[in-house]
Order: structure tokens, then sequence, then C-alpha cells
């Protein structure tokens, strides 16, 4: 119930899905783990499928993340 | 050490068409078309290696008649690095550069907190690229685009730095990419930088023997568990990259 937020990188073009932050604006609310993902979810970017995300441990760069969450890339 | 190595012709093999749901992806004409030889697994290949290191993907692609190439589309962190082998690319990026590379040219594009780009063979001639993808060390990274040249007559019979390490291309990875244009029977030494790190060694052109092992055109090795390799050239001539990374 406690394990620390993860973050999934897509293979396919490197979109980022952090538990944490989850990705409200295409509706799923903050905190959602990625098992609770349903499994025929796409990335919104690009299409690729979920299995097709790798975990990544990789750290935020400094000011991350909020100061590109404007970022609609 | 450890190893696995890799024929050519195992690679991961797709025909990328300009018509039909591939066609917002791939530009040109109808009878335009990209292949694309994956050596780890990426898009519809996922039967071979995950990758190697940072490497996520080495793709050796070919883009076939005029306006051929990949639409403008998004990244994000991905360390995105294309080096011509032949024809010409034009590169298009979010960072407001339009460039134009020849043979021997080479990019580093780091997607960071998102960047899009396009890809474009213009010319009649076939374009010939080696495309690298790489995690960073850190997510988010202010996006950034650098370039460089490799110039293969004047360094030839010795190991030069493109990417990475004591090259004038820093990365946001303990990651760096040499290239070796031999025409003269060598042998070349290459102590790794840590017993954590391990090397990526592929044939462009020509051949060599990679401790012990004869590797042709295409061919590849990745080797780790040890603290140097030893590459072995003969008078063929020859184009070898190869790429170290923290494992």
């Amino acid at each position: 119930m406690n394990d620390p937020f993860a973050r999934y990188l897509c293979l396919g073009c490197g979109f980022l899905y952090d538990e944490q932050m989850g990705l409200p604006e295409h509706g799923i609310a903050p905190g959602t783990r990625w098992k609770d993902i349903p499994d025929d979810w796409v990335c919104p970017d690009c299409g690729t499928p979920k299995h097709r995300f790798e975990m990544v441990a990789i750290p935020y760069a400094s000011g991350e993340p909020e100061a590109s969450a404007s970022n609609t890339f | 050490m450890e190893s696995f190595v890799l024929k050519a012709d195992d690679r991961g093999y797709n025909k990328l068409v300009s018509v039909g749901g591939p066609a917002s992806y791939i530009a040109g004409h109808p009878d335009a078309f990209i292949t694309r030889r994956s050596s780890f697994n990426f898009g519809d290949y996922q039967t071979g290696h995950h990758g190697f290191g940072k490497i996520r993907v080495f793709g050796d692609e070919i883009f076939t008649h005029a306006g051929c190439g990949y639409n403008m589309h998004p990244h994000h962190d991905f360390i995105i690095m294309a080096f011509i082998l032949s024809g010409e690319l034009t590169h298009i990026n979010t960072l407001g550069k339009v460039d134009t590379l020849k043979a021997g040219d080479y990019y580093a594009f780091s997607a960071g907190s998102g960047g899009k780009h396009c890809e474009l063979n213009i010319n009649q001639e076939d374009l010939h690229v080696i495309y690298v993808w790489v995690l960073p060390d850190m997510l988010l990274l202010p996006p950034t685009y650098q370039r460089a040249h490799f110039n293969s007559i004047a360094p030839r019979n010795k190991l030069v730095p493109l990417v990475g390490g004591n090259s004038s291309m820093p990365i946001d990875q303990d990651l760096s990419i040499s290239r070796l244009d031999s025409d003269a029977p060598g042998t070349y030494e290459y102590k790794l930088k840590s017993p954590n790190h391990g090397a990526y060694v592929f044939v462009v052109e020509g051949s060599a023997t990679l401790d012990g092992v004869l590797l042709g055109k295409r061919d590849s090795i990745g080797v780790w568990d040890t603290d140097r390799i030893t590459l072995q050239t003969g008078a063929e001539k020859s184009d070898i990259l190869i790429v170290e990374t923290i494992m």
C-alpha cells in the first residue's frame, strides 16, 4: 500500500507516466497506480501500447516536473 | 566476460510505407518507404534484446524516394542521435533548427521536457542513416540540439570520439560513442571506463574481429563484465561504431 510512486517511460517516444501526478488531462487521477491503468491504454502521444512502457528510476532535473508542467508536447 | 552476438540478418526488420494507416507518420509520395533494421526491440519487433545499458534503439534505416521520412512528431526525454552514412537528411525540430546533414554528419537531439522533430530525405538518392536512442540520466531536462561531423579521411585508423566522454558533444548520460574508419590491419585495445560499463560494437562496413569473434557488415556484439575489449581489423576498408554505456 505504501510503495513509492513509480515512473514509466514510453519506449515508442519517451512519454512519461508518473503515478504521483497521473494524467488528469487524460482522465487519470493523480496517484493512479500503473497496474490500475487498463491494459488497452495506449501512449497519448504515439499510440504505443501500455506493455511497451518501461519502469525507470531516473531522477527529475532540477526544478522539474513543475517547470515544464505547461509543456504540451 | 559476458557477450551476445547479433548477426545482420537476425535484427528486426520493418518496411514503413507512406500510404494507409502509417501515412500520418511516414512522409512522402505513395512509392516512398523506409526500411528499418533494429538491433533492439522497437515497435512491432519485440523478440530480440530489450536494449543494452542505456541504449534502447539502434536503427539502421534507409529512406527511399524523395520526400520520404518521418513527419513532425513528439518526443520526451530520449536522447536521439542520427549518424548519416550516405545521402542527405533534412532535420527540423521545435528548437527552431532546420539542418541539412550529409555523410559523416551526426546530431544529438535531447528531447528532455518535450520536443518535436521531422526527418526527411528530400532527394532522389537513398538516405542511409543510423538512429541511436539513449535514456538520459535525468528526466525533463531542457531540450537541446547539437551537431558535428566525422571526417573519415583525416583520422583514418584511429578511434575518434564522437559523442559523450572526451568528445566535443557532451550528453546527459554516462555513454560515449566512438568511430573507427580503418583501411589497414590493426589492433585496437579499448579500455572500458569501469567494470560497470559495457560496449556495443557495430560494424557499419567491412569486417572486424572483436575478442576473437569475427563480425561482418552490419553484425554487432554487446560485451560487458570485462575491463577492456580488443578490436582487430584487416586490410579491408572497415567502418565501426563503438557505443560504451553504463550498464
